[in-house]
């Protein structure tokens, strides 16, 4: 965020914006910036909440009118968080299971199987809004796909383009269906829900463990699990 | 909240090795006429996309065009980080890609226009100085359009 805004400023173009991290935008100082509080991947504050986004908004669109910079404001007001026990219930349980299987192709087709009905419900509830499709192949395509891959004991070397966009898809499948039905969601809740109790999860971290201990590709574990499911705290 | 005081160490740590030094000597443009005329264009840095476009790699300074004319509920997300809540843009994309609140303030007159095309960036793995050549391309396509300020939003 800040680079692009002092390149384009840099060509004559006002900037603003909002910074997420605070401490970053300190060091790189671009000319115009609005601090919030919000958590990584809100930059807006609260999701459908109209009055509250124009707030951020107005605030960021004010700094236009300074007249010297580089100048960083922060936005007065935090985005309140949604306790778990006022959060939907999650309409699956996923059985605890061992992480290990003796067909995780099977495993996780039938959870796929499962979920389906869900994550069509909570596309239903969006108005046909989802995010799945950044992979070309089907949702059933690559899970056939990653169960193989698990079932051989192999990484997909030569396929990690596709590999990371077929496991974004599937994040993204599992969430929307965690979150058919309608209600304020906590995010570290599904995060949980996700990478502790589904067998995508576990099929997940058994190929973050394989990555890790790739000599040649250790650095992809990074982009498959995100960090507080690794170092994170342990139930 | 991304306050590093309320953050883990992991996270605290990791978000601290990106305070780099400024890319140069500070830059700053005068606002020379009120914000209800200027004409606006959006920028996010969250690896949004329409499905036919090409999703962006694990590091990739290119960019992606919105149309003004299209359906922000049609965007998808290739960014390769795994570390920021995806469940929000899940809901409305305005929390990322605040579209519609900005076709409301053309609507009210509180900007002049919005821009022809936006423009989608992915920010993780490269350092801000790898932007420089797209930035450069995407500051030539704004003056086309006659754009006279950017609102960028990072995910």
């Amino acid at each position: 965020m800040s680079a692009l805004s002092y390149y384009l400023e840099r060509e004559g173009i006002l900037t603003t914006g909002i910074s997420l991290v605070r401490e970053n935008t300190v060091s790189l100082q671009p000319p115009r910036a609005l601090w919030v509080s919000f958590p990584l991947g809100r930059p807006l504050g609260i999701p459908g909440d109209r009055a509250f986004q124009h707030k951020v908004i107005d605030t960021a669109l004010a700094l236009l009118m300074r007249e010297k910079g580089p100048v960083l404001e922060d936005f007065p007001l935090d985005a309140p968080t949604v306790d778990m026990e006022s959060a939907p219930a999650c309409p699956v349980s996923f059985a605890k299971r061992a992480v290990s299987t003796d067909s995780w192709k099977a495993a996780l087709l039938s959870e796929l199987q499962t979920l389906q009905t869900w994550q069509d419900l909570g596309r239903r509830r969006r108005k046909g809004r989802t995010l799945v499709g950044v992979s070309s192949l089907s949702m059933q395509e690559n899970v056939e796909k990653l169960g193989q891959l698990l079932d051989d004991k192999v990484l997909p070397a030569s396929e990690l383009d596709w590999f990371k966009l077929a496991i974004e898809d599937a994040k993204v499948f599992y969430l929307e269906a965690l979150t058919a039905q309608p209600g304020d969601y906590n995010p570290e809740q599904l995060q949980s829900i996700f990478w502790k109790e589904t067998t995508m999860g576990f099929a997940l971290m058994k190929f973050y463990n394989m990555f890790q201990e790739d000599k040649v590709l250790s650095g992809f574990a990074r982009i498959v699990v995100p960090r507080a499911a690794i170092d994170g705290p342990t139930d | 909240m991304v306050r590093l005081s309320d953050l883990p160490d992991y996270e605290r740590e990791h978000l601290l090795s990106k305070n780099l030094e400024p890319l140069g000597p500070p830059v700053w443009n005068q606002l020379t006429k009120p914000v209800a005329e200027l004409r606006v264009a959006l920028i996010t840095t969250a690896g949004l996309h329409f499905r036919d476009d090409p999703a962006f790699e694990f590091t990739d300074s290119t960019f992606r065009p919105i149309a003004g004319t299209e359906d922000g509920n049609t965007l998808v997300m290739s960014h390769s980080s795994v570390n920021f809540d995806k469940t929000g843009f899940l809901e409305d994309v305005n929390l990322v890609f605040p579209i519609d609140r900005f076709r409301e303030l053309e609507a009210e007159g509180k900007i002049g226009s919005l821009a022809s095309v936006h423009y989608s960036f992915m920010g993780a793995g490269l350092k801000p100085s790898a932007y420089e050549t797209s930035a450069l391309q995407v500051a030539g396509l704004l003056k086309k359009d006659k754009v006279d300020a950017v609102f960028l939003t990072p995910v």
